[in-house]
């Protein structure tokens, strides 16, 4: 399953890699922000989109709506933080399928995931 | 935690990452400062406390995670609400004691310690000074909403049914979702958002999960329920359901038609209709995007790179140069007619030749972080000493290697501390001077030749000449008649061990560690300092340093059987004695003399005790060597040649011993000892 | 190291056990613990560096990494003898320190088991006593184990050779 993460902290985007990758997920990308993120959606048409939500340039939810347009049965995955309820609902409302809480550990995660696991 | 699952990926990259965060967030916030306040850059304060608030807390640190999450709280209302007015430099304070509190945790992180700083005083105070300007809108004082529980659970008690058309089915499900998932009223948002595919009609208990963030609390106890007409298959919901992320259990049933009864709490969600709070904070990201879409291109081309990985590389590129040497200079090549293998060579050398400058070029890293690191000391010590003093950089740009960045920052910061602490004049005295009230600092770095020039320059009191001769004569430094001294080497004085003329220590002086510790640390890295100043105008140090450590240009000279490479930059130039220069002095030392010039002589096969056949000084060849206004002869056997050297470390089981500053591989693979002109001279 | 690691790193060597590189110097045979050995190069141009102890020759270049090299001769205070196309080089790796040993000659590696190394009688006039560990029996013959750690970093004999 292939998997783009995108998150402005590398922190974040290497250990989701590394959580990923030890359970058999391909990590085809990474990008570091909305507008990034959007463009390396379009390249690499991944199954699994990992958002954060609060990023530089184009937030989480920005980005969602423009992935959701050019593929409105793409799975974004958010990832928020406790306090982050107002932009956790305007992402579902915008079509993401689920959110991941930060602090989050590797059996979280996976288990998140494993939902959209075919 | 479950043990099968390994804990998140070192502390390495969340040290380092969060690190380059707060020195951006520091600069940010002294920026702003100067720019009307901590509104403009609310923003980008607000996103580095929360990406530095979540990777602590992935990391359990605590006490960083809470203090960052205050702060990112107090952001998070400005940002919401702009018009509010705040006292910038109270804020400015408290977000800079954060700053330190965390940077003092990741020093300890860095060493290996365990995190045990207590933030709770300064979580408290920002968690007071949000309370503060809270109540400064009366609009907002009422905040947060919160909804009481038992109420809650009473709507919920109450079943709910829905009318369905033909057709359909009316469906019923009871959703739990994972203890650990938090935010269950929105994970049950998820459901419906998704469910909304699938469904024509679709009410839910309870009922105010969109407003009212305590229904968490309820869903978590008493799952989420919905009712909902469908078409669909009930193959096509269960794998619907199974889909849901963190979903524990769920129960699905078609309800009898005939039971169903209007249900009062369940009220409907419009799915396609944005939520008028999301659609106003929507608009504020979206304003920032167009602003710095441009700066986006430049900050996404670089990457970070392991020190140790670019040290691998810079040796290897060493290597290479000499192993192309070793090749296309191969004595058994002599003598051979080979064009076409010397044109190849020429393209070999070419590009091993560009190999070793981007390499270089890769190493070199602009002063800027360390130059804007000294904006915040300044600061602080002119608030501390309640001085006036603004801090001016100029060509902050400029590059040096990454090893000369990291010796350069503690000797920079002691002269920055100095002229603060003991240039700049208290404001009352520069008033009476007739100056300006607030005293110049200014930190300069140019490039000039092979070297770069790193200048601090202050307009406070300067240096007095007699109070430093006087001192001199009282340290015993002085052994002859100091009138004929000029300014310049009076005031190198106080670069000596032991020499400081400040009677009064402040908290910024007498930290054990002297000018002469300065001077010793920039000549650890190759560099030189001097001082000039002005009584009563200012004083000036002039810090100049290599470019780089690793490679030098270098003269191989021959000494016996013995190669030796002589730094170029050191050679003034080389000649034959001739009769009518050598002179001796009553005690018998040799000097030649030129342009009326004294140098005294340096037999170097005398001062490494190597046999030679040269050890006539008409014989072999003089080589005049000067750094930092000493000069010497040094006589050597024959000059082999001139070539770029990259200098090695000589292994740790030797010694380190004067006269020698490493050592280098020659073409051949021999060993060639670096002369350390400096230390030559000096003994 | 800490005596755990080095516990491991024996546990993990154990094939290396028992296992000894002997060399001569003259008519005697030496005997190095074949973990510190990582390998024997023949003899190389050596750069003299100087102010050093005699025994320390100078600096070699071993494929890009400098290292220094010791006479062992000279350091068991023995008579300098010229190096000739059996002199070796034994590169030998203790405590993440590489250093060349000049020796006369390799001999062999040997197994010598636990049972017949002993420890070196106490009474001794001679220089290279101090950095003997153990005495192997080998049939008739003895090796002298070596003290690696000593023969590099002994301090009290730097300090005799100042005072003499």
């Amino acid at each position: 399953m292939k998997v783009l993460t995108v998150d402005d902290a590398v922190f974040i985007r290497v250990t989701l890699r590394e959580m990923l990758e030890r359970h058999g997920y391909e990590v085809v990308g990474e990008a570091s922000n909305g507008i990034e993120g959007v463009k390396k959606y379009n390249e690499l048409k991944p199954d699994l989109v990992t958002m954060d939500i609060t990023m530089p340039e184009m937030d989480g939810i920005a980005a969602l709506r423009k992935i959701k347009q050019i593929n409105p049965q793409a799975k974004v995955i958010m990832i928020s933080a406790m306090g982050q309820e107002k932009s956790v609902k305007e992402s579902i409302l915008a079509g993401a399928c689920g959110f991941i809480l930060k602090p989050f550990n590797e059996e979280q995660v996976i288990r998140g995931l494993s939902k959209f696991k075919s | 935690m479950v043990s099968e699952y390994s804990q998140v990926s070192g502390p390495g990259l969340f040290v380092f990452e969060t690190n380059q965060l707060l020195d951006k967030l520091e600069l940010l916030i002294l920026g702003s400062e100067k720019n009307g306040g901590l509104q403009a850059s609310m923003d980008e304060v607000f996103r580095i406390m929360h990406t530095i608030k979540g990777s602590a807390a992935m990391m359990a640190f605590q006490n960083i995670s809470l203090v960052a999450h205050s702060v990112e709280d107090v952001f998070y209302f400005l940002r919401e609400n702009r018009q509010t007015t705040v006292d910038d430099s109270k804020l400015t304070d408290l977000v800079l004691s954060v700053v330190d509190f965390i940077k003092g945790e990741i020093a300890k992180l860095e060493t290996g310690k365990s995190l045990t700083g207590d933030a709770s005083g300064l979580t408290n105070a920002i968690q007071a000074f949000l309370a503060e300007i809270k109540t400064l809108d009366p609009v907002l004082a009422g905040l947060p909403l919160k909804s009481d529980y038992e109420v809650m659970r009473q709507s919920f008690i109450e079943a709910c049914r829905i009318e369905g058309e033909e057709g359909q089915t009316i469906c019923e499900a009871v959703v739990f979702f994972d203890d650990d998932c938090g935010m269950e009223n929105l994970r049950a948002l998820t459901v419906l958002s998704e469910l909304g595919t699938y469904a024509q009609k679709l009410e839910y208990a309870p009922g105010d999960i969109v407003e009212n963030d305590a229904t968490a609390d309820l869903i978590r106890y008493e799952g989420f329920r919905i009712w909902f007409t469908t078409t669909a298959s009930m193959t096509a919901l269960h794998d619907f359901f199974a889909q849901v992320m963190f979903l524990k259990e769920y129960s699905l049933m078609a309800i009898d038609h005939s039971d169903a009864s209007k249900p009062r709490i369940p009220r409907c969600i419009d799915l396609d209709g944005p939520l008028v709070t999301a659609s106003e904070s929507a608009g504020q990201p979206a304003d920032a995007t167009g602003d710095s879409e441009q700066s986006l291109a430049a900050k996404q081309s670089f990457i970070s790179v392991n020190v140790a990985k670019m040290d691998t590389l810079m040796d290897l590129v060493g290597e290479l140069v000499i192993a192309e040497a070793m090749v296309t200079q191969n004595p058994e090549l002599q003598d051979l007619n080979l064009d076409k293998f010397f044109k190849a060579a020429r393209q070999l050398r070419k590009i091993t030749g560009e190999l070793q400058d981007v390499v270089m070029s890769i190493r070199m890293v602009p002063l800027a972080a360390t130059f804007h690191k000294m904006t915040r000391i300044v600061r602080d010590m002119a608030r501390n000493l309640d001085k006036q003093v603004e801090l001016e950089i100029v060509g902050e740009q400029t590059e040096v290697d990454k090893n000369i960045i990291e010796n350069i920052a503690d000797p920079l910061m002691h002269l920055i501390r100095n002229a603060v602490d003991h240039g700049i004049e208290p404001v009352d005295v520069r008033a009476a001077k007739g100056k300006p009230l607030t005293g110049k600092v200014r930190l300069e770095a140019k490039n000039s030749g092979g070297d770069v020039w790193i200048i601090v320059q202050d307009d406070g009191g300067g240096l007095n000449r007699e109070k430093i001769l006087q001192k001199a004569r009282e340290r015993g430094l002085l052994d002859q008649d100091d009138s004929g001294l000029t300014d310049k080497q009076v005031y190198a004085f106080i670069l000596k061990p032991g020499f400081s003329t400040k009677e009064c220590v402040t908290e910024y002086s007498g930290r054990g560690v002297g000018m002469d510790v300065v001077a010793k640390n920039i000549a650890a890295i190759g560099g030189a300092i001097s001082v000039d100043s002005a009584e009563g105008v200012g004083t000036t140090m002039s810090i100049r340093i290599p470019l780089t450590l690793a490679i030098i240009d270098g003269m191989t000279v021959k000494v016996g059987d013995s190669v030796y490479t002589v730094p170029t930059i050191a050679i003034k130039e080389s000649f034959r004695l001739r009769e009518q220069n050598l002179i001796t002095d009553p005690d018998n030392r040799e000097m030649i003399m030129i342009r009326g010039q004294c140098y005294p002589v340096l037999r170097l096969h005398e001062r490494f005790k190597i046999k030679t056949a040269v050890a006539d000084l008409y014989e072999g060849i003089m080589l005049m060597v000067e750094l930092e206004g000493k000069s010497a002869c040094l006589l050597v056997d024959a000059l082999l040649g001139q070539q770029q050297v990259v200098v090695k470390a000589l292994p740790g089981y030797i010694k380190k011993m004067q006269g020698i500053a490493g050592c280098t591989l020659l073409g051949d693979g021999s060993v060639s000892l670096i002369l350390d002109v400096d230390g030559l001279i000096q003994t | 190291m800490s005596e755990l690691d080095q516990n491991q790193l024996e546990a993990e060597e154990d094939t290396q056990k028992g296992k000894f590189l002997t060399f001569a110097l003259g008519s005697e045979v030496y005997g190095i613990e074949i973990k510190y050995v990582t390998e024997i190069i023949g003899m190389q141009t050596i750069t003299e560096v100087p102010d050093l102890p005699e025994y320390v020759k100078g600096i070699i270049n071993l494929r890009g990494k400098i290292i220094p090299v010791l006479d062992v001769r000279l350091r068991f205070k023995k008579t300098a003898r010229e190096y000739n196309d059996r002199t070796c080089i034994i590169v030998v790796d203790i405590k993440e320190v590489a250093v060349g040993l000049i020796v006369d000659t390799v001999a062999e590696v040997l197994n010598i088991p636990e049972q017949d190394i002993v420890l070196p009688p106490q009474v001794s006039n001679h220089d290279y006593q101090r950095y003997i560990s153990a005495i192997g029996k080998v049939g008739q013959d003895v090796k002298l184990i070596l003290d690696c750690n000593k023969l590099l970093n002994d301090e009290e004999a730097e300090r005799l050779e100042i005072v003499r």
